[in-house]
């Protein structure tokens, strides 16, 4: 029997979230390259129409994992019923989305097997027979690519947008689906979580925007926000930020583009004073466009930008707000 | 406090013109204490999170902004470590003092209200007050609750503080002093509520007062309109019938110069750690500015004459920290023999801190003519960009140029330096005098070979020339102006500047052979490169100021005689200093800041 | 409440990394500052603290470098500190430093455990989740907010895209704390004199040894990411900036 990779994806709100079908792109992608076997599952209470929507995917074979004690989500039912599963399928490597909710649990959940998560990855290497992933270090100012040195089960987690999610394959007919019902023991859960909320009163949606406008901390001062929204507005654009900006109270959370914050895919995301640190970079690398001012040359968000300019934003913002509404007037 | 060992004995002031230092018996800042590291951070972390964000509406004069930040920095205890702990304070090590200052320089209109304040503004009263001047005032001084200020210049008395109009009269009652007079250039006039005010009693006796803001007859004048600092108040007071409690008389009756010069002295070490802390401002700025600006296709930082200047200012701020932190060690180590618990002590540490009167003026002339340097060069990068208001390196060329000024002036200081030497040289304190005939009758015996060996000795060597080419300039005007060399200004001046380039030469070579001990050439190849640029620029200042005091006490003959022994004592083979810059230029321009590393 | 705050030293924001001989580690002459997401969990366990009682300990494990991490804190407010002390600390997985945390503070009781939500270095984001199985201890991630309770703790969860969560949980828990949960303070000057005299104990490799094992993972290699995408840098004085970047955003982005 060959050896299993097993993806596992992750429902909330009705919807298995984009993240879910990125990395089952990302299993697809692994076991072209090492020919290993791959299959998928769902956890929680009743996942089976979830089940059954990935199966559509192509893989091998799809479960459902479920038990009543995995809704709402704790760290300690999803810990305890992927261990019983995983034990009882023993697949090689356990891929998973880095969501704050994997994040959450999967180092637990490899403790407790005796094995490791490789957390946060952006991509894979097969060489010499040899699996490697590939994740950022240092803030992303380097990149690492890391083997497993002990046995398997394996863990690895991906980094939003690592892989693309529409890129996954669609199976000539439906896998088979499966339910695996696991026992959890009552006082193994230990947290009581509540309801799921959102903060911010009139939640901005940023990701309808199609043109953003966003600051980072080369902004300066709270009072020089007004300029970077004028270019907006000139834009007919949304203001965002980046999350030193909304710790600062500068703009509301809402506002925050990254990996804590909201995650965009606009046609033009303009970038002011933002130096392009991961946890922001996550957030917005899905833009189509993206235009770059920093006074710094060798600031990261550069790496990603489609234009480029190294120079004083105070400079450059004022003369572009201007050539913007000459534009739009000469339209 | 122990917390500095080096030197682990007191060393004299003076005596490095004399004496030869092994590295060991230099404190450097790579022997900077843990806790040295904490407050130097906890400064700088305050200078970068509360004053630089505030740097507008201080510019403007919001005072308001600059009382808070008083009183922030006093809570976390930056404004105490010279105030001794019976009184609210931290009473610690000047190596402390110089961090702080250093640190917290990053601008400098609030670094001279800060300087002015835990300075001139306190401490006479931490030097001078009586019991119950100390616990009244020092722990609110302390805590930033109230601001200090050092009333003594006036409109026509400058340096030459003994001039002063101000009078004190005792009132009938002889239960005040009636204060009348207007001083001027006041630092923190504009919000101060403590001022010490220098008056002569009944027109003779000069005498210094500690006046509150709140007594009978004091009032502010209006604003300066000054060139730079602008960040900071600068006022005329006015007395007019001030009445001032006889208790508030700082000190004894008609010794107010012990308090003017003193304060002066025990003070002026910080202003040169805080030139060193602007410059490494300046240059961060710089290199920024010079890593995004192109011409002709490439940034300015790739060009050589660019490279040049960002290589001398990070030379500038390496030496002006090895200078800085070398002299406050020394006086630590003084300190350290002082007994705290005596009646005596705030006498015994006044004089243990101006044991080095000459080291603390080289200190500010030097820094503040490094940091006018610096400032130069900084406009000269930005090019136009530095001409206008828009761009940091206006504003930092035009703060830069006080230092040269206040503290008493470089030209003071400059007299200070060999005044002090002479007259210690004369009274056989430091034994000046037969080292300068020691090398006459070496110098005429022919040249000397003495070889040094070990981690620099090239540039050892050249130290050792320095101290020589200094000792015969010297020697040749005492000899022909004898005591009269006090009134030849320039002769003075010109041998201060040999004692300024050669202290700062031994004390940037004995911290590189420092660093080159503890961690291997290799490490040390970036301060090896800076030391031997500055050593190149000092040695050229040497010999031209060696050349105009030897032509102007000499001629024919004897001139001829002197030029060729002044060309051998100043004969080296030179550095390949465009090498050297370039290789120090690009560290910094990689780091984007200055650094040793 | 008793807390233990994990607290690691990284190379500075914008200090310039070079990589070793091996390209496995970077080289080790940089400067250190403390990892930032920790400065918050200290911040925090001293807020705790400061509300209901207890004590501070901090623990780190590194080269003798490392101790200045556990001296801020100190001056900062922590009562004592655990050091960890060998350079072999640096390369250990984070399973592995967990381990060692583990055996180090085995005859400890603590209340909580802190530690920020991620290194600025590796960037696991791991060591607590695994100390607290280790432990056996509940734990939850990411925290915003911390409340006593007469069970245990309320706390708040931050979940993505502006979501939030509160969470009851029993005692003794780990959790691991966001950026921004509150204000840093500065360490005053009496604090940093005062740290001097605060009990730091040394712990030795040996001392851990046995607890450890081999690292799980491996770093291969560690190397200067490769540009992925073309950058078309724009020049010239600001005018003339904004003409071109106009032209860009009309002719090839298609947004005007």
């Amino acid at each position: 029997m060959p050896d299993t990779i097993l993806v596992i994806a992750e429902q909330r709100e009705g919807k298995l979230n984009r993240a879910s079908l990125e990395t089952i792109a990302a299993g697809q992608a692994i076991a072209a390259a090492t020919g290993w076997a791959l299959e998928a599952a769902v956890v929680g209470a009743s996942v089976g129409s979830f089940a059954n929507e990935l199966a559509a995917k192509k893989l091998a074979k799809v479960y459902s994992v479920e038990s009543a004690k995995l809704e709402p989500y704790t760290p300690d039912a999803f810990a305890a019923g992927l261990k019983q599963f995983i034990e009882a399928k023993q697949p090689k490597l356990v891929l998973m989305p880095h969501t704050y909710q994997v994040r959450d649990f999967v180092p637990k959940l490899a403790t407790a097997m005796g094995s490791t998560v490789i957390s946060d990855c952006i991509g894979f290497k097969h060489e010499g027979g040899k699996l490697l992933f590939t994740r950022q270090m240092f803030q992303g100012k380097l990149a690492a690519d890391v083997s497993f040195t002990g046995n398997s089960p394996w863990f690895a987690t991906f980094q939003n947008g690592a892989f693309r999610g529409d890129k996954a394959e669609d199976g000539a007919s439906a896998a088979p689906v499966e339910t695996v019902k696991v026992e959890i023991a009552d006082g193994v859960v230990r947290n009581r979580p509540q309801e799921v909320f959102k903060e911010a009163k009139q939640a901005v949606d940023l990701t309808q925007a199609e043109i953003i406008v966003s600051v980072g901390r080369g902004i300066k001062e709270q009072k020089n926000i007004e300029i970077a929204k004028q270019l907006a507005d000139a834009l007919g654009g949304e203001l965002a930020a980046s999350r030193p900006i909304c710790d600062s109270g500068w703009l509301p959370m809402d506002r925050q583009i990254g990996s804590s914050g909201q995650t965009v895919a606009p046609k033009l995301y303009l970038a002011l004073g933002i130096s392009g640190a991961i946890q922001h970079i996550v957030g917005m690398k899905g833009a189509r466009g993206i235009v770059a001012i920093n006074k710094d040359s060798e600031a990261p968000i550069f790496e990603i930008a489609d234009f480029a300019v190294v120079g004083n934003l105070f400079d450059i913002v004022p003369p572009l707000i201007e050539e913007v509404k000459k534009a739009k007037a000469g339209n | 406090m122990a917390t500095t060992a080096i030197p682990t004995t007191k060393i004299s002031g003076g005596s490095f013109l004399l004496d030869d230092r092994r590295p060991e018996e230099v404190f450097t800042p790579e022997d900077f204490s843990e806790q040295h590291q904490l407050i130097g951070q906890t400064a700088e972390e305050f200078a970068v999170n509360e004053i630089l964000p505030n740097v507008e509406k201080i510019e403007h004069k919001d005072f308001s902004v600059t009382r808070d930040l008083l009183k922030k920095a006093g809570e976390l205890g930056l404004s105490g470590v010279e105030i001794p702990e019976a009184y609210g304070g931290l009473e610690m090590d000047k190596v402390t003092a110089a961090v702080i200052a250093d640190h917290i320089a990053k601008y400098a209109g609030f670094a001279t209200t800060w300087g002015g304040h835990t300075g001139i503004g306190t401490l006479p009263i931490v030097y001078f007050g009586t019991e119950g001047q100390k616990k009244k005032y020092l722990p609110r001084l302390a805590a930033g609750e109230i601001v200090g200020a050092y009333a003594l210049s006036e409109a026509s008395s400058g340096s030459d503080a003994m001039n002063c109009r101000t009078k004190a009269t005792l009132s009938s009652d002889g239960k005040y002093y009636i204060l009348n007079g207007e001083k001027m250039w006041i630092t923190n006039a504009g919000f101060a509520d403590l001022f010490t005010v220098f008056a002569k009693i009944d027109g003779e006796k000069f005498s210094a007062f500690l006046v509150e803001k709140g007594f009978p007859g004091i009032s502010i004048g209006a604003e300066e309109h000054k060139m730079g600092i602008r960040g900071s108040s600068t006022c005329p007071v006015i007395l007019n019938d001030c009445k001032v409690p006889v208790e508030n008389l700082l000190g004894e009756i008609g010794k107010g110069h012990v308090i003017a010069f003193n304060i002066l002295n025990v003070g002026r070490f910080k202003l040169g750690a805080m030139c060193v802390g602007g410059a490494r401002v300046a240059i961060e700025h710089s290199i920024a500015y010079a890593k995004q600006r192109k011409a002709f296709n490439k940034v300015i930082a790739d060009f050589g004459l660019v490279r040049e200047k960002i290589a001398n200012m990070a030379v500038g701020i390496y030496t002006g920290e090895s200078l800085v932190y070398r002299t406050v060690g020394m006086m630590d180590a003084a300190l350290n023999e002082v007994d705290k618990s005596s009646p005596d002590a705030a006498k015994e540490t006044r004089k243990a801190i101006e044991e080095y009167a000459v080291e603390c003026s080289i200190i500010k002339v030097w820094g503040s003519e490094m940091i006018d340097y610096v400032a130069d060069e900084m406009v000269q990068i930005y090019a136009g960009y530095g001409f206008v208001e828009e761009y940091p390196a206006e504003r930092t060329y035009r703060d830069a140029r006080i230092n040269r000024i206040f503290e008493g002036t470089n030209e003071i200081n400059r007299l200070i330096i060999t005044g002090f030497l002479l007259k210690r040289a004369m009274s056989g304190q430091l034994p000046l005098m037969p080292a300068i005939k020691k090398l006459m009758d070496e110098v005429l015996s022919g040249p000397s070979s003495d070889e040094l060996d070990g981690p620099l000795a090239e540039e050892s060597k050249l130290v050792g020339q320095a101290k020589k080419l200094g000792l015969f300039a010297a020697g040749a005007a005492t000899q022909k102006y004898m005591q009269a060399i006090q009134d030849q200004q320039e002769i003075m001046g010109a041998i201060a500047d040999m004692t300024i380039e050669t202290y700062a030469m031994e004390s940037v070579v004995l911290r590189t052979q420092k660093i080159i001990q503890a961690k291997g050439e290799n490490a040390a190849a970036l301060p090896l490169a800076m030391t031997r640029v500055y050593l190149s620029q000092a040695m050229g200042k040497i010999e031209a100021a060696a050349k105009k005091v030897i032509a102007a006490v000499a001629d024919g003959d004897m001139l001829r005689t002197q030029l060729a022994i002044l060309r051998r004592l100043a004969k080296y083979e030179p550095f390949n200093v465009i090498e050297l810059r370039q290789q120090i230029a690009q560290k910094m321009i990689e780091r984007g800041k200055y650094g040793i590393a | 409440m008793k807390i233990l705050v994990c607290m690691k030293q990284v190379p500075q924001k914008d200090a310039p990394l070079k990589l070793n001989e091996t390209a496995t580690w970077i080289r080790e002459d940089v400067s250190y500052e403390v990892n930032e997401p920790d400065a918050y969990a200290l911040e925090e366990a001293l807020r705790q603290k400061e509300k209901h009682g207890g004590e501070v300990v901090v623990i780190t494990s590194g080269p003798a470098r490392a101790q200045q991490v556990l001296r801020e804190a100190l001056a900062k407010g922590a009562d004592r500190a655990i050091h960890l002390e060998d350079n072999a600390f640096v390369g250990l997985d984070a399973f592995n430093t967990a381990r060692a945390f583990a055996a180090a503070i085995k005859d400890e009781q603590f209340d909580l455990i802190f530690t920020g939500l991620q290194s600025d270095d590796y960037g696991y984001a791991q060591v607590g989740v695994i100390l607290a199985e280790l432990l056996g201890w509940p734990h939850a991630t990411i925290i915003m907010q911390i409340e006593k309770t007469d069970a245990g703790i309320k706390v708040k969860r931050e979940l993505e895209a502006g979501f939030f969560q509160f969470v009851d949980m029993p005692l003794p828990a780990v959790l691991t704390i966001q950026s921004g949960i509150n204000k840093l303070r500065y360490a005053t000057l009496i604090g940093i004199k005062n740290a001097k005299n605060k009990p730091l104990r040394k712990v030795a490799l040996a001392d851990v040894q046995s607890a450890i094992g081999n690292n799980l993972q491996m770093i291969e290699k560690l190397y200067i990411p490769q540009k992925t995408k073309n950058t078309e840098f724009i020049e010239g004085p600001p005018a003339e900036v904004a003409k071109k970047l106009v032209e860009k955003l009309r002719n090839e982005l298609r947004v005007l």
